[in-house]
C-alpha cells in the first residue's frame, strides 16, 4: 500500500513537472489507440455485416424493362423449382423506387427529376444458407443469368466474399498501422520516462546507497509510463466516442441501412476496457524498459 | 566489524586504486583514513558501500563477505550503513526535512515514524529550526549537518564519510568532526576519509594512512 502510494505520488509529480513532454507522449499513445479503436469499430461492424449477410443469403434477379409475362413466369418457375430456394418475391419498378426514396431521402429529388423510373423490377430470392446448398446455388445463379428477360443477377455470396476479402485486407493494413503507431508511442513514452530518470539521477543514487528496494527505485518510472499510456488511452476512447456520436446519425445509420445492417455499434465495453488496459500496459512496459538501468 | 584481506581494486589500463590491502577495524571504532589524493581512500569507502566490487581479495563487514551478497541482501546491508560525502548530495527540490525523511520514505517506513525520527535527528544536529529551508538557503556547514542527519536517521551500525569537511572552513569542520565523535560515542563505527592531517591531530583519533593503494601505517 505504501509502495503504491509512493509510486503514484512520485509518478504524478514527475508527470506534472515534465508536463510538456508528457503531453507529447500522451498525445502519441492517444493517436495510436484512436486509430486502433477506429479500426476495431469498423472491422467489428463489417464482421457483423458479413454474419448478417451469410445468415440471410439472398439472390436478386433483375428483370429487363421489356421482359414479357411469359419470360417472367418462366424465370419464377425455374427459381421456385430449385430445392435451394426458400422463397421468391417480386419487387416492381415502383416498389424499388419507393424503397430507394425511403433509404436515401436526400437523393430522392434527383430521381424525381428524371422522366422515367431508372430502377429495374426484380425477383428477390431467399436461399438456404447451409454449406451444402452452395453448389446448387452456384448452378442456379449460372442458369438464371442466361435466361431471357434477365438483365443481371446479384448474389449476396459474391458480395460476401468480396466483403470478407476486403475485411482481411483492412485488418492487415489497419492493425499494421496501429502496431507501428503503438510502437512509436511506446518509444516516445520510453524517452520521456528516460528524461525523468535523468533528471532524478541524484535521487536514484541516494536511493541505491540507502538500500531502497528495487521496486521503490524503479516503481515510480514504471508507474509514470503506465499513467502516460492510461491517460492516452482514456483520451483516445473519449475522442473515439465523440467522433462516433457525431457521425452516427448523419452518416453511419443511413450507411448501415443501405447495407442491410441492422445497427451500427460502438466498441463493446470489454474491447474498450482492453484498449484502456492496453494503453496502461504499453506505457508500463515502456517504463520498465526505460528504467531498467535505474 | 570490517575485515579486508589482500584487497585490490584495479581500474582500466591496470591502474591500482588499492593493492593487496589487509586491515581490520573493530566495532565501535572511530578511525580516520588518510593519505594523499589517489591513495585509495575513496575507493575503500566505495567498496564498503558496495558501489564497486573488489578486483581481488575479500572484504567482510559484520562477518559477511560483501561480494557474496545477493541484490536484496546488499540492499539490506546498505540500510545499516550511513554515508556522508564532501559535496553533501542533498536533493535541491526537497526541504531539509524532506531530504532526511526521504531515506525512510523509500524504505517504506510509515509517515508518523518518518516525521518523529526526522525531527529527532534534525534536533540532534541542531537544525530543527531550518527544517523547512531548501538546501540552497543553507550554509555549507548546515548542508553537511543535513547530510549527517540523513546518514543517521536509519540508525546505522557504520558511518562512512568521504572528505566530509573538504568544503568547509576549519571551525565548521571541527563542529562536523565533533558530531562524528558524538555519533561514535553512541556506539556507531565511524570511518572518515580525509587528507587533512591537522584535523586528525585536533580530533585526536586513530588514523590509517594509505599511499598508492597500500597501507603505509598508523598515524
Amino acid at each position: 500500500m505504501h509502495l503504491l502510494r509512493y509510486t503514484l505520488d512520485e509518478a504524478a509529480m514527475s508527470l506534472w513537472r515534465g508536463r510538456r513532454s508528457s503531453l507529447l507522449s500522451t498525445a502519441t499513445i492517444a493517436i495510436a489507440l484512436f486509430v486502433t479503436g477506429a479500426f476495431l469499430v469498423v472491422t467489428s461492424n463489417l464482421e457483423r455485416l458479413a454474419q448478417e449477410w451469410s445468415g440471410a443469403a439472398e439472390m436478386s434477379v433483375y428483370l429487363a424493362d421489356q421482359v414479357t409475362g411469359t419470360d417472367r413466369a418462366s424465370i419464377e418457375r425455374t427459381l421456385r423449382a430449385a430445392p435451394v430456394v426458400l422463397d421468391v418475391q417480386f419487387v416492381s419498378k415502383e416498389q424499388a423506387l419507393g424503397r430507394f426514396r425511403q433509404t436515401f431521402p436526400d437523393l430522392a429529388g434527383t430521381l424525381g427529376s428524371l422522366d422515367e423510373n431508372p430502377l429495374p423490377a426484380s425477383l428477390e430470392v431467399r436461399l438456404q444458407s447451409s454449406a451444402d446448398a452452395q453448389q446448387g446455388i452456384d448452378a442456379l445463379v449460372s442458369s438464371v443469368r442466361t435466361m431471357s428477360g434477365v438483365s443481371d443477377v446479384r448474389y449476396d455470396k459474391e458480395w460476401l466474399d468480396r466483403l470478407l476479402r476486403g475485411l482481411r485486407v483492412l485488418r492487415v493494413v489497419g492493425f499494421s498501422l496501429a502496431g507501428a503507431l503503438i510502437l512509436a508511442a511506446a518509444l516516445t513514452i520510453g524517452n520521456v520516462v528516460r528524461l525523468a530518470l535523468n533528471a532524478r539521477h541524484d535521487e536514484i543514487e541516494i536511493m541505491h546507497l540507502v538500500g531502497a528496494p528495487t521496486t521503490y527505485v524503479r516503481g515510480p518510472f514504471v508507474m509514470e509510463g503506465a499513467l502516460h499510456g492510461g491517460l492516452g488511452a482514456l483520451v483516445a476512447l473519449v475522442a473515439l466516442a465523440a467522433t462516433y456520436a457525431l457521425l452516427r446519425t448523419p452518416f453511419l445509420v443511413p450507411l448501415a441501412s443501405a447495407l442491410n445492417l441492422s445497427t451500427v455499434r460502438f466498441l463493446p465495453a470489454p474491447v474498450a476496457l482492453s484498449l484502456l488496459a492496453g494503453g496502461l500496459g504499453v506505457g508500463a512496459l515502456a517504463g520498465v524498459i526505460a528504467s531498467r538501468r535505474a | 566489524m570490517i575485515e579486508a584481506y589482500h584487497l585490490s581494486k584495479v581500474y582500466s589500463r591496470g591502474v591500482y586504486a588499492l593493492r593487496d590491502l589487509t586491515l581490520k577495524i573493530e566495532k565501535g571504532e572511530f578511525l580516520f583514513l588518510t593519505g594523499p589524493s589517489g591513495a585509495g581512500k575513496s575507493t575503500l569507502l566505495r567498496l564498503l558501500l558496495c558501489a564497486e566490487t573488489p578486483s581481488e581479495g575479500q572484504l567482510k563487514v559484520g562477518g559477511r563477505v560483501l561480494t557474496d551478497l545477493s541484490t536484496s541482501e546488499m540492499q539490506a546491508y546498505r540500510r545499516t550503513v550511513g554515508f556522508v560525502f564532501q559535496d553533501f548530495r542533498l536533493i535541491p527540490r526537497f526541504t531539509v526535512f524532506q531530504n532526511v525523511a526521504f531515506v525512510m520514505r523509500v524504505l517504506g517506513v510509515d509517515v508518523p515514524t518518518q516525521q518523529r525520527k526526522t525531527y529527532q535527528v534534525l534536533k540532534w544536529v541542531g537544525l530543527q529550526h531550518r527544517m523547512n529551508a531548501y538546501p540552497e538557503e543553507l550554509s555549507g556547514g548546515e548542508q553537511q549537518r543535513v547530510a549527517i542527519a540523513r546518514a543517521l536517521v536509519n540508525d546505522p551500525h557504520l558511518i562512512l564519510a568521504d572528505e566530509p569537511t573538504g568544503n568547509l572552513d576549519p571551525d565548521l569542520a571541527l563542529d562536523i568532526m565533533n558530531l562524528f565523535r558524538d555519533i561514535n560515542a553512541r556506539g556507531t563505527t565511524v570511518l572518515v576519509a580525509t587528507h587533512d592531517r591537522e584535523m586528525i591531530r585536533r580530533v585526536g583519533r586513530k588514523a590509517l594512512t594509505l599511499e598508492h593503494g597500500r597501507l603505509a601505517g598508523g598515524a
